[in-house]
């Protein structure tokens, strides 16, 4: 149970406060909802490389990381398709630093010409070492592109191409720090071993003044129901023969979310799992097996993966993963539904014991609706049934709900 | 308000450490107890003597690790993985090249049926043939899926130039080690390593009475005891003449680089000092490497120097991955950080920085029951109380800029690394 106050100031910047008197750090966590989907077709990537530029100096103080790192604290960001969130680990009685520094870049930046261009070429590296200079490491262009005609899922946060991070201009850096860096867009968490009454005077002291922003509507276009089974065949410089299966699901606050959940886990977590027992273990159709979801708040991907043992055909291999899921909606035993959840208790009661996680979290969970939600997403797993996983998994394995990328090696 | 003034900072001079007590179960088996915490949690880690230093054969130490929960008597592995998977605990495996072992976390309520489990494997393990061949086609897989990137190539070289390929430091895997271990050396390994003489067991979040009793009960039986295998197995390292290998891809955009040698361990006086200097130099985010590489020229997306413990040794690297066509520039300016630590003396500001950077990133490792374990085990395996971390604490805020630049001088020498690239 991850208990909480709130606090929003006059210009709309919400505060979840959480004590933890038992660490003597403290973590600050602030999400602006704003994430790749919100970028334009034209110039992808920039949700991303704007949190690069958000380290490189704000109106009053040129340098962020040195001061974090003066107080004994460490910080990072990360950007999905749907946020971008970064957050502070600091003793606690420095906590104020992070009040200084996350102010004065959410008030405003230096918006130094000559640190955007280096922090392009960063990011141009970045976006080589993970997505070009590796093998199958151009899969999440391929998937997203086949999986989404409309939807801005349809490229991933690096971007589309090379050539949109290039070509990133000030300008563009300027209208959307003002747009979306607002205090309106953000949510902040302080938590640790912290005291309410004193995040809230800080809070008031450093954030009061910044100007709240206008109201964002995302507007995203919804993506049409697909109704075609798409492949896309590549013949590259990979190691070994692989496959990659996006099939079409809900989005994240749909109720079957936490049932789509449970089928990830029972396909493909651990050595009991079904992908691994029966496709590695039993057939040896693969060496490797995993099943995961893109976790995107509009409609996601349930991903199933693997890479091919010697000797064995494409369309075999793709079938045995068809048959292996879809066979799942009728064959799930009480005790494999009870495992699932047992296992999701565990893991949700482990990742609780970070005291960055649950500021994260209380973020997240905050970003998606209610705050209050992350102490009871428990319950809405607990309460999954057999018929439910049934009708789920009946729906997710529609053959022409599925993307599918397969590399043969040259 | 003056928001270009930064607040006071308040950098703690000790860190409070979370109280321990240690006891032998009745075959001598050592338990380290971290009893705290609030959630209904536990972590327990294993760990045997039982690494890549003893084999006789490359890859041994690995497989007899992960076979060992693919069957035991009377249950195979899928069993095995689905009753451990029923009371959600997870069970993970780690082989270093001294120690081997498991660490289990599991809710507290689960232990009663999970902890005899876990003394069937340790006790119990069948090694069954057809799991052994299926494992081994699957590591071989993964072996070919890994020799297909850079990082992985540079690192095989770098290793095996610098210890020899006969030395377990720089042994690095080859397609013919897959057919050279049998079931039956995995057996002779397991029987010789992983028993009670060869074990301690930390132990970790909220416990009662009743769990620490059945450990006893459970894994301090005479039976188990086993003889302590000899620890004085002496390997000789044959470090290459040549310092700079490239290996050539034509089709990469982007070149690997690794520089570095081998180094002092944290036996040597020197080593917790290094560690400030090689800090400075490319130990975290604001480091000289970083701070030119990345920040100002834009060639890498990073750059790190670390610095490596390990019981017979250590090693100093530095790596990256950088545009191809800037590889040298890239080697170049490494030169250049070097002999600005080198000659010059850190600033003050740079150096408390730095300083107060590695006091937080302390406070954090040992933060809580579950991180605690991890760094109480780390000090057991140097032979080391805990409270030796505030001994460290106080090294680090002593240490000195001309102390810096005489660690550089000593540790920091260009013409003496191996210079690895490929791209």
């Amino acid at each position: 149970m991850i208990h909480f106050n709130e606090l929003v100031l006059p210009n709309g910047l919400k505060i979840l406060i959480h004590e933890d008197p038992s660490t003597p750090l403290a973590a600050v966590n602030i999400l602006y909802k704003v994430g790749a989907r919100d970028e334009d077709p034209n110039k992808t990537g920039f949700a991303h490389l704007f949190e690069h530029f958000m380290f490189e100096g704000s109106v009053n103080v040129p340098d962020f990381d040195t001061p974090l790192q003066f107080a004994s604290g460490e910080n990072n960001a990360f950007t999905s398709n749907d946020i971008t969130n970064y957050y502070d680990i600091l003793p606690a009685s420095n906590l104020e630093t992070a009040f200084w520094l996350e102010s004065d870049r959410m008030l405003s930046l230096d918006f130094n010409l000559e640190s955007l261009e280096t922090q392009k070429k960063v990011v141009c590296e970045e976006f080589k070492e993970h997505y070009i200079n590796q093998p199958y490491g151009d899969v999440w262009h391929k998937l997203s592109a086949l999986a989404y005609k409309v939807h801005p899922y349809m490229w991933p946060t690096i971007g589309k191409d090379l050539s949109h991070v290039e070509n990133a201009a000030m300008e563009d850096a300027k209208a959307f720090f003002f747009k979306y860096y607002r205090p309106r867009n953000a949510v902040m968490v302080v938590a640790g071993g912290i005291k309410t009454k004193e995040v809230e005077r800080l809070a008031k002291k450093w954030f009061s003044d910044i100007p709240s922003g206008e109201i964002i509507t995302h507007n995203l276009p919804k993506e049409p129901i697909q109704t075609e089974e798409r492949i896309l065949e590549l013949h590259e410089d990979v190691p070994l023969n692989a496959i990659y299966k996006a099939y079409k699901m809900c989005d994240r606050m749909h109720p079957d979310y936490q049932a789509s959940d449970f089928i990830r886990d029972m396909l493909s977590t651990g050595d009991s799992s079904r992908l691994y027992h029966e496709l590695v273990k039993e057939k040896k159709i693969f060496s490797s097996v995993a099943a995961y979801l893109s976790e995107t708040i509009d409609d996601g991907m349930f991903i199933v993966e693997g890479k091919l043992n010697p000797g064995i055909n494409m369309d075999d291999a793709d079938k045995a993963i068809v048959d292996c899921c879809v066979s799942l909606a009728d064959s799930v035993s009480d005790n494999e539904l009870q495992k699932v959840k047992n296992k999701t208790e565990a893991f949700l009661t482990f990742s609780d014991t970070n005291i960055l996680n649950r500021a994260m979290n209380l973020a997240w969970y905050d970003m998606l609706g209610n705050a209050a939600d992350v102490n009871t997403e428990i319950d809405k797993y607990l309460a999954v049934t057999k018929s439910q996983i049934k009708s789920v998994s009946d729906s997710i394995f529609d053959k022409n709900k599925c993307s599918t990328v397969r590399y043969f090696k040259k | 308000m003056n928001r270009t003034i930064a607040p006071e900072i308040k950098t703690p001079d000790s860190i409070d450490l979370i109280d321990y007590q240690k006891i032998a179960l009745d075959n001598g088996l050592p338990v380290y107890i971290i009893n705290a915490g609030d959630e209904e949690i536990v972590k327990i880690d294993f760990v045997f003597e039982a690494g890549k230093w003893y084999e006789p054969k490359n890859l041994l130490a690995d497989l007899v690790n992960r076979m060992m929960r693919e069957g035991v008597k009377g249950k195979s592995a899928k069993e095995i993985a689905d009753l451990f998977e029923f009371y959600g605990c997870n069970l993970e495996s780690n082989v270093s090249f001294t120690n081997a072992g498991f660490q289990i976390y599991s809710l507290s309520k689960h232990l009663p049926h999970v902890l005899p489990l876990m003394m069937e494997i340790l006790t119990q393990a069948s090694f069954p043939e057809d799991e052994f061949s299926t494992i081994l086609n699957n590591k071989k897989q993964k072996h070919t899926e890994r020799l297909a990137k850079n990082d992985y190539v540079a690192n095989r070289t770098f290793l095996s130039a610098m210890w020899g390929k006969e030395h377990p430091y720089g042994r690095v895997t080859e397609y013919g080690d897959f057919e050279n271990v049998t079931t039956d050396m995995l057996r002779q390994y397991c029987t010789r390593y992983y028993n009670a003489s060869n074990c301690f067991i930390v132990i970790a979040g909220k416990l009662n009475d009743e769990l620490l009793k059945s450990l006893n009960t459970i894994f301090g039986i005479s039976s188990w005891k086993g003889e302590k295998a000899p620890k004085d197995v002496a390997h000789i390292a044959a470090p290459l003449a040549e310092k700079r290998i490239h290996t050539d891809k034509k089709d990469a955009v982007q070149s690997t680089i690794m520089l570095g040698n081998a180094s002092i361990n944290r036996y040597h006086p020197d080593f917790d000092k290094l560690t400030v200097m090689n800090t400075v130099f490319g130990g975290y985010f604001g480091s000289r490497l970083m701070a030119n590489i990345r920040e100002d020229k834009g060639y890498t997306y990073g750059i790190h120097s670390a610095l490596s413990s390990y019981q017979h040794g250590g090693i100093l690297e530095i790596s990256a991955e950088v545009g191809k066509e800037v590889s040298e520039a890239t080697i170049t300016e490494i030169n250049n950080e070097i002999e600005l630590m080198r000659n010059d003396l850190v600033d003050e500001d740079e150096l408390d920085t730095v300083k107060n950077y590695l006091i937080g990133k302390l406070m954090r490792g040992v933060d809580g029951p579950m991180k605690y374990s991890d760094i109480l085990k780390g000090q057991l395996l140097y032979g080391r109380e805990p409270s030796y971390i505030n001994k460290y604490l106080k090294t680090i805020e002593e240490t000195t800029a001309e102390e810096v630049r005489e660690l550089a001088v000593k540790y920091l020498n260009f013409d003496q690394m191996y210079k690895v690239t490929v791209g």
